[in-house]
């Protein structure tokens, strides 16, 4: 499996394809192992520069020696490259968002080995079309994510997790939610379970633990509890969007599930398809006119 | 250029005929936006009241080959919605309505005409609020808003347009309607409603967008800090944030934008301050509480010789009030200036502002610096005098400016945008093949290149122009509407 480890050799890999009118998959028959370094982390302008082969744990022990992260929390260990192509997050996507969220820019390499950046390192940018978003879940099917910068975050300086086991989960995120504690994830592991994460000063996260009980009860767990949470949500067989005011609706229909409620998106282990929202034609002849014009030739198309 | 009779016709029998404006002294309203040094007159000026009637409008303007931009209350910066000479300017100022306040899904649904703030006083009383605050707030519309992917200077913590808007109704160049998003986040596929926003009005028109309210937070505390130099005072900011902690904004004025704001306003800074800086907390109380206290502490390290705070609402305003005026209060100390919006990377913000000084005494003429320090926006607005023959250097010095945020490794503009005016500096930020895949996305939106064509990317003609001098807004002269 050929395996690039620069940004030119990327560039001829998939300029060979696009003249000799093969196809490539990236992760497949063309990897970003080898495009593993961290190119840059300043770490007083909580950004970094990383490329896209490099596997995230990899990226958040490095940041952790200086106090900081990535709060993207997928199950699994991703490359930053799958990360953005397949738009993963975890429970933190709660508090922080997904990786269109956090990226600050990319650099790019297009089919016919075109490499073009976009975006920037800092934090506040609106010079250019925004790709970096653009890729976020684009599924490696319009370029060659080759580098990303990231926006990070300081480590909370402590962190507790608190669990209610209830019949109504949609009272208690309904309290959770209108009320002012500002966890950092909420989960309901559907059905019976709730999961919230606070982050902050100890005496803060005590207080918002306290806070939170007083509403809705629940004890103290581990922070192992929230694995389970992300074991569920990787062997779930679908990915389902609701509106997060349809809570209730959404969690009848659902017998086994990990549902993030602000967010609208739950992971099912039910295998009755019942996505409730999906894309239009419309929108799909838009995307496909964006990678005609992106990959003409279709090298990575599907 | 004349537009085809039975063109104009066609809109007014879809419109109705006062929603359609051909005459002249009208058409002249629509003359610029917030860059008032580039007019044009466009030929037409279109007022749609629905989805259906701004497609229509685009459709016309398809078949016929008219360009056209839409434009929101006015007040970009960067040129964005200047019209076209000939071409068709499509206003959505009828288009303000709320359309559903959905607090079960912490959602709102506007049309883009809606002005910014009235979105968060619709949704106050029941304890939410729209984070973005650009400080155009009280006019400029969501629409807007989205066009420019707009900040504020509480989007250090809280983000920009693109972390609030979930979901939008556009008209594609060509008329064809796509939803993107909704009120759930994370759609399948490509992130095309990232890429729309912010995109200046290049793509399409939005005509409906679904915005993300935020609940208020328990506690808001803001400090002032006052230092002798912008050094010291770029020192606090730097150990603030290497203390882990996240305000919601953290702002900072030299002496000379301190001195305006005082004989415009008088805040009542601390006399003698080389830089003030303004730090404001959100979130859970103790939190809050914690955090201040350690940026107190911080600052004074730093050598801040007076700090103030502020817990409720009145002190606050009363903090912000020097801050908020200071672009405004310019007209104090000089007679035209010119805003500049570059970004650099928040550690180099004490050698940049050294460099500016540098540049500053260079070109021989004064600089006052207010801005966003939080995340490296600097506003640097330069000061000069055009019936002095200034106006060419002026320039000049803005652009120098910029280059040093770029050699940094910064940005041309952190929340302004690109438009007319900075559309000819881009290859400065980018390479030929970045311009290039950036006009290819825009050819798969509008291969016809009727919709706001040159804007943000540079094109020959447009870079062989020179703009006119700094006049002001004709908003700013009524004055409700400042520059921030």
């Amino acid at each position: 499996m050929p395996s690039v480890c620069s940004l030119e050799q990327a560039a001829q890999a998939l300029a060979a394809a696009h003249d000799e009118g093969r196809r490539l998959t990236i992760g497949e028959n063309l990897t970003t192992d080898g495009l593993d370094r961290i190119l840059e982390h300043e770490s007083g302008d909580l950004t970094c520069t990383v490329e896209a082969g490099l596997r995230l744990s990899t990226l958040q022990y490095a940041l952790a020696e200086h106090g900081q992260r990535l709060s993207l929390d997928p199950p699994g260990d991703p490359t930053i490259g799958a990360l953005l192509a397949l738009n993963l997050s975890g429970p933190l996507r709660h508090r922080f968002g997904a990786p269109r969220d956090l990226v600050l820019g990319v650099t790019l390499v297009l089919a016919d080995g075109t490499i073009a950046s976009a975006g920037g390192k800092v934090v506040k940018n609106v010079a250019g079309y925004d790709l970096a978003r653009l890729v976020c879940g684009s599924q490696g099917r319009l370029a060659l994510i080759a580098r990303v910068s990231l926006r990070l975050h300081p480590l909370p300086k402590s962190s507790q997790t608190l669990a209610v086991e209830t019949e109504d989960a949609v009272s208690v995120v309904c309290a959770l939610l209108g009320s002012q504690v500002q966890p950092s994830a909420l989960d309901i592991l559907h059905p019976g379970g709730i999961l919230t994460l606070f982050e902050g000063s100890p005496r803060a996260v005590e207080a918002q633990i306290a806070a939170a009980q007083a509403l809705v009860g629940g004890v103290e767990v581990d922070h192992e509890a929230w694995d389970v949470s992300r074991r569920r949500q990787a062997t779930a067989l679908q990915r389902i969007r609701f509106d997060p005011g349809l809570l209730e609706q959404t969690l009848a229909e659902l017998r086994d599930a990990v549902v993030r409620p602000a967010s609208g998106v739950a992971y099912s282990g039910d295998d009755t398809p019942s996505n409730r929202l999906s894309q239009s034609e419309v929108e799909d002849r838009l995307v496909e006119r964006i990678r005609r014009q992106l990959d003409p030739n279709g090298v990575l198309a599907a | 250029m004349a537009l085809p009779a039975s063109f104009v016709l066609g809109l007014q029998r879809a419109l109705g005929a006062k929603h359609v404006i051909t005459e002249p002294e009208q058409l002249r309203v629509y003359e610029c936006d917030g860059l008032t040094s580039h007019r044009a007159i466009p030929e037409l000026v279109a007022l749609p009241g629905s989805t259906e009637e701004v497609q229509t409008v685009v459709r016309a303007c398809d078949e016929e080959r008219i360009p056209f931009v839409a434009r929101g209350a006015g007040t970009g910066l960067s040129g964005g919605a200047t019209p076209l000479a000939g071409g068709v300017v499509v206003s959505l100022a009828r288009m303000n309505r709320i359309l559903e306040i959905d607090l079960a899904s912490q959602r709102v649904v506007v049309e883009p005409g809606v002005a910014n703030l009235d979105v968060t006083c619709a949704v106050a009383p029941e304890g939410f609020f729209y984070a973005p605050d650009p400080s155009s707030q009280q006019v400029c519309t969501i629409g807007g808003n989205v066009a420019e992917n707009s900040g504020g200077a509480h989007c250090l913590k809280n983000g920009f347009t693109v972390h609030h808007v979930t979901g939008v109704t556009l008209v594609l160049p060509d008329g064809d309607v796509v939803e993107l998003g909704g009120k759930a986040l994370d759609p399948d596929g490509p992130d095309l409603l990232g890429l729309v926003v912010g995109s200046e009005g290049t793509l399409g028109i939005v005509t409906r967008v679904t915005l993300r309210l935020v609940r208020a937070p328990e506690a808001v505390q803001t400090l002032l800090a006052a230092f002798a130099t912008t050094d010291a005072a770029g020192a606090a900011v730097t150990g603030i944030v290497a203390a882990g902690i996240l305000p919601s904004a953290i702002e900072m004025m030299d002496r000379l934008t301190i001195e305006a704001a005082e004989l415009a306003v008088a805040p009542g800074y601390p006399a003698g301050a080389g830089a003030v800086l303004l730090v404001e907390l959100d979130g859970v109380s103790a939190q809050v509480e914690e955090d201040a206290a350690e940026v107190e502490t911080i600052c004074a390290e730093c050598g801040a010789f007076e700090i103030r705070a502020a817990t409720n609402d009145l002190a606050r305003a009363l903090l912000w009030k020097g801050r908020k005026s200071a672009f405004a209060a310019m007209g104090r100390v000089a007679t035209d200036y010119y805003v500049q919006d570059g970004v650099v990377p928040r550690t180099r913000l004490p050698e940049v502002l050294r460099r500016i000084e540098v540049l500053s005494e260079v070109h021989g003429l004064r600089v006052g610096n207010v801005f966003h320090a939080g995340d490296g926006n600097l506003h640097p607005l330069v000061l000069y005098d055009a019936e002095q023959g200034e106006t060419e250097r002026a320039r000049d010095l803005a652009e120098a400016i910029l280059d040093a945020c770029l050699e940094a490794g910064g940005s041309l503009t952190g929340e302004h945008g690109v438009g007319m005016d900075k559309a000819c500096s881009m290859p400065r930020m980018f390479s030929e093949r970045d311009l290039e895949v950036f006009g290819r996305v825009r050819h798969a939106f509008d291969p016809n290149g009727l919709c706001n064509p040159g804007k943000v990317i540079p094109t020959p003609r447009l870079c062989g122009e020179v703009p006119g001098p700094y006049r002001m807004h004709p908003l700013e002269r009524m004055g409700s509407a400042e520059r921030l």
